[in-house]
């Protein structure tokens, strides 16, 4: 009896104790996660006030900290060592979990902490190169001592915050995932670019077109995804004259592009969405603003998550003062200002990322042919270490084009169109100097300094947009661009034909760019650079008109223009695909044949401004409708082998209904009868409303344009709880107010130039990264209202500013 | 009642100085084996002492700084209300303790019985 009693109890505690003290699948340990003296409960708003001095080992000289009311650092340093120490120190500070998570990431290591859930992205990640493109970043690094030298600072920094810390003082995502920070690394730094990398030029149609063209033939890829692509107001003016002799391009090879017939790649394509994320921004000269001093503007769209992608941050030094964002994990100011000069960026979209077709001996891969001959293959083993669970090792086949990121007998990966058995040829494996750029931009002073910091710009490639004190405004579509033959990397390339390699780079002065236009402003929204007029190809994926189109159409109309009119216009929420269709598409909507709803909704849009404001129901309306009209034109073209049908551009469908409206596209091919334009925008109006109906009842609030789309703004580890959800924004993707359901403007950014420098800004989220912090989420909801604050500049880390709450002093050891 | 306040103090101390939750497994345990006459006190001054602590500490954190990250757990956990967030707190250090605390009173009467039988033998 007492040994049943003994043995029993004792092993109950032990359950207990076991259940306590690990995690049960997404759920924390419990035991940990609740201990009020070390869990969660020690993770609250303590953390917000900031020291008023701080001995840090490491530091060469006192650096000087002044904090603004929303808690962005003005830093002041008496070095460049000390300033990016205390970058990373302060970074790491506010950031540490979500550093270390976003490398974690890029660098195929989420498996160590979540255990096999995350082994098939870890695969991804590592088969795609990311380890080897970031080792190749560092080692180009050795000739950039500024740069180096700024990584190598910034790193002591972030391990002289991990080491002061204790279990206690440990972010509470660690505690809730149940690991401990690591030192950080220069490895890491490069890590966060290839991230940026992947996540701006990581994707390409060039596996859903080949299907296509395979199924369908190459004239109808070109004719739905044409070089010349219609409605799009390119970059740079249409009539603009190139200052340079363009170099040759690439012969075209006999029979370009076709899958050799050795080759055996197959594809899959999946719903992923290959179009990138887009982005905003202008500047206008003074000829159009009030000041006369020129005005930049910059709303860069991704993925919106807490923490928030961007940290705001003012870095002072001898020789540098700027402000702006920049990203928690490298060291600089990315999109911003300083006394002199702004800059910002836009995702460019030219074709970066090819794929060749690769033809193996046999199946250990370890010999491939290419130009008559059978040449090794170079293996990579990379080890992947699983959290409960046994250590997977990845062998990366590499070839002469790059890494096999798919090998037949794999799998697809969830969401991702990657063709099996090709090799990826990708820009940003290469060795480049993009941490160059960012030392040299918070250093330029006029229009040569920032030409010359861009220049070492590699990818993902971006379009800069400049403005400066003196009066210039410019833009670049800039990044290091393959010399092309026109329709290269369309389609799979064959990797056995030496014709099919990339030769040689788009000179760096030969990008599209313009100084200072006679219109008086310069644009970018992710869309084609140049007109036909420009000599090189570039690629043909770009994003759609709207943006761009609106941007310009606005700016085209403005004059006497002050910061607040900018602030609007980046908020300005008007539908310009509808506002370009609806005209041509009301007509057919037969009202006589409607039931009461469908009429209901009609009348909606007949009385629709196009705004796409979150309190209206016409915008839910016409987007059902576009989805539903692009499914009745494009799907029913899918034939085998395609198992799906890449929806063109709006702009092409748009120019369908206006020029073209009785294309055979239109007919539904799986009818017997001949249907048209007015037959399919009809049924497509009555499906649409049908469908909204079945989702959300009779018309009614749930119906407004806010709760339909909404956004959401969610924890970068999808913690229940920790995100901002169902928010009602105005806009959509293809808007300049680009508030997406899960995308959207991180960073909205007014900047005027001048003999003073005056700047306005705001992120949906806030400074701290953590959770129990009042400066997590202080700014989602006035970003929702599209409302902006006044940043603080400062001159000097004591002059005098109402904004500034508190001041620290970091010394360094004696 | 001194159990009680013995054990709460030594696992405050405890507590403070290192950041191991199982103390309130472990310190009931101990009481259980060297102190305790019943298994009920031995339950009792478990689930009291911890939870007592635990959900004072609770309690003190939430109202000193904590409330944010409180209502972010509890609403992770499904929880609406960051009290029963508390109040689970104090139960779960409770119940663990209590458990152990049990353990440790069953393991000592085993070892009682081999020290007679060994004092016997002599």
């Amino acid at each position: 009896m007492k040994w049943t009693r003994a043995v029993l109890s004792l092993l109950l505690s032990g359950v207990v104790f076991w259940a306590a003290n690990r995690q049960h699948g997404v759920v924390p340990p419990p035991g940990k996660i609740l201990n009020p003296f070390a869990g969660f409960w020690t993770n609250g708003e303590r953390s917000d006030a900031p020291p008023e001095r701080l001995s840090l080992p490491g530091l060469e000289a006192e650096v000087r900290v002044a904090w603004d009311e929303r808690r962005v650092p003005h830093i002041f340093a008496a070095n460049d060592h000390d300033l990016y120490f205390a970058q990373g120190f302060l970074t790491a500070r506010d950031r540490l979990w979500q550093m270390d998570f976003q490398v974690r990431f890029a660098g195929g290591r989420l498996a160590e902490v979540i255990g096999e859930r995350g082994l098939s992205l870890d695969r991804f990640n590592r088969r795609f190169g990311m380890i080897m493109a970031a080792e190749n970043a560092l080692r180009a690094l050795e000739t950039d001592p500024g740069a180096r030298r700024a990584i190598e600072a910034y790193t002591a920094g972030v391990n002289a915050h991990i080491r002061s810390l204790g279990r206690r003082s440990y972010p509470v995502e660690f505690k809730l995932l149940d690991y401990v920070p690591e030192p950080w690394t220069l490895l890491k730094c490069a890590l966060l670019l290839k991230y940026m990398a992947y996540d701006l030029a990581g994707k390409s149609s060039d596996p859903a077109w080949t299907e296509m063209k395979q199924a369908l033939g190459e004239a109808a890829v070109d004719r739905l995804f044409p070089y010349d692509e219609p409605l799009v107001d390119p970059i740079i003016p249409p009539g603009t004259k190139w200052d340079f002799t363009p170099n040759p391009a690439p012969p075209v090879p006999a029979a370009p592009d076709s899958p050799d017939q050795n080759g055996r790649a197959t594809l899959a394509t999946s719903d992923e969405t290959v179009k990138g994320k887009g982005s905003n921004n202008w500047a206008l000269a003074g000829t159009r603003t009030r000041s006369g001093n020129p005005i930049l503007c910059n709303d860069p769209h991704l993925a919106l998550n807490l923490p928030s992608i961007w940290y705001e941050i003012q870095l002072a030094a001898p020789g540098v003062n700027s402000a702006g964002v920049s990203l928690p994990g490298a060291p600089f100011v990315i999109i911003g200002h300083n006394g002199r000069i702004a800059w910002g960026l836009t995702n460019a979209g030219s074709d970066v990322l090819d794929w060749y077709a690769i033809r193996f001996k046999d199946k250990s891969r370890s010999e491939y042919w290419y130009d008559g001959a059978w040449l090794k293959s170079e293996i990579r083993t990379e080890t992947i270490k699983v959290r409960n669970g046994r250590d997977v090792v990845e062998r990366i086949v590499l070839t002469r084009h790059g890494p096999i990121v798919r090998f037949e007998e794999d799998p697809p990966f969830k969401e991702k169109d990657i063709p099996a058995g090709a090799a990826l040829r990708w820009v940003a494996h290469d060795e480049s100097e993009d941490l160059e750029t960012f030392y040299a931009l918070n250093r330029a002073e006029s229009y040569e300094d920032w030409l010359k910091a861009i220049a070492s710009w590699s990818c993902p490639a971006q379009n800069f947009v400049y403005a400066d004190a003196a009066g210039a405004i410019a833009i670049r579509h800039n990044g290091r661009f393959p010399l092309r033959w026109k329709g290269q990397g369309r389609f799979l390339l064959d990797g056995s034909n030496p014709a099919h390699d990339w030769r040689g780079w788009v000179p760096r002065d030969h990008v599209p760019a313009i100084k200072n236009p006679e219109r008086g402003f310069v644009s970018s929204a992710n869309q084609k650079p140049a007109d036909s007029s420009y000599p090189y190809y570039l690629g043909s994926d770009y994003l759609q008109f709207e943006r761009g189109a609106r941007i310009n159409e606005l700016l085209a109309g403005m004059t006497d223009v002050t910061p607040g009119d900018m602030i609007r216009m980046q908020n300005d929420a008007f539908n310009l695909r509808a506002r370009t269709v609806l005209p041509a598409i009301l007509p057919y909507l037969r009202k006589g044949e409607l039931n009461g709803v469908e009429r209901t909704c009609l009348a909606e849009i007949e009385s629709w401004n196009c705004e796409n404001l979150a309190g209206l129901t016409a915008p839910t309306v016409f987007d059902r409708f576009w989805s539903e009209f692009n499914a009745k034109t494009w799907d029913d073209e899918k034939v085998r082998p395609m198992k799906s049908m890449p929806w063109p551009a709006s702009h092409v469908l748009i120019d369908l209904v206006l020029h073209h409206p009785d294309d055979a596209f239109f007919d539904d091919r799986t009818t017997s009868g001949r249907e048209g334009l007015a037959e399919i925008a009809f049924l497509a109006f009555r499906s649409a409303v049908g469908g909204l109906e079945k989702a959300l009842g009779p018309p009614g609030p749930a119906w407004t344009w806010g709760r339909w789309k909404g956004t959401d703004i969610q924890h970068l580890a999808q913690i229940p709880g920790f995100g901002r959800t169902r928010l009602r924004t105005n806009g959509a993707g293809y808007i300049i107010n680009a508030s997406a359901r899960t995308k959207g403007p991180s960073w909205r950014m007014v900047v005027e130039l001048g003999p003073e420098v005056k700047a306005w800004g705001i992120i949906p989220g806030g400074q701290s990264g953590n959770p129990g912090s009042r400066f997590y989420d202080n700014g989602v909801d006035d970003w929702v209202a599209g409302r902006i604050y006044e940043l603080v500049f400062l001159k000097s880390p004591d002059e005098a500013n109402e904004k500034i709450i508190a001041r620290t002093t970091l010394g360094g050891a004696k | 009642m001194i159990a009680v306040i013995g054990c709460l103090i030594i696992l405050l101390l405890l507590q403070v100085i290192t950041p191991f939750w199982w103390w309130i497994m472990l310190v009931p345990f101990a009481y259980g084996f060297g102190f305790s006459r019943t298994g009920g006190r031995a339950i009792g001054t478990g689930f009291a002492s911890a939870g007592l602590l635990w959900f004072g500490a609770a309690v003190y954190s939430f109202l000193s700084g904590s409330r944010i990250i409180t209502h972010r757990i509890a609403a992770m956990f499904g929880l609406e209300n960051s009290w029963l967030l508390i109040l689970a707190t104090g139960l779960i250090a409770a119940v663990a303790a209590a458990v152990s605390g049990y353990a440790g009173f069953a393991v000592r009467a085993l070892v009682k019985r081999n020290d007679a039988a060994d004092e016997k033998k002599s």
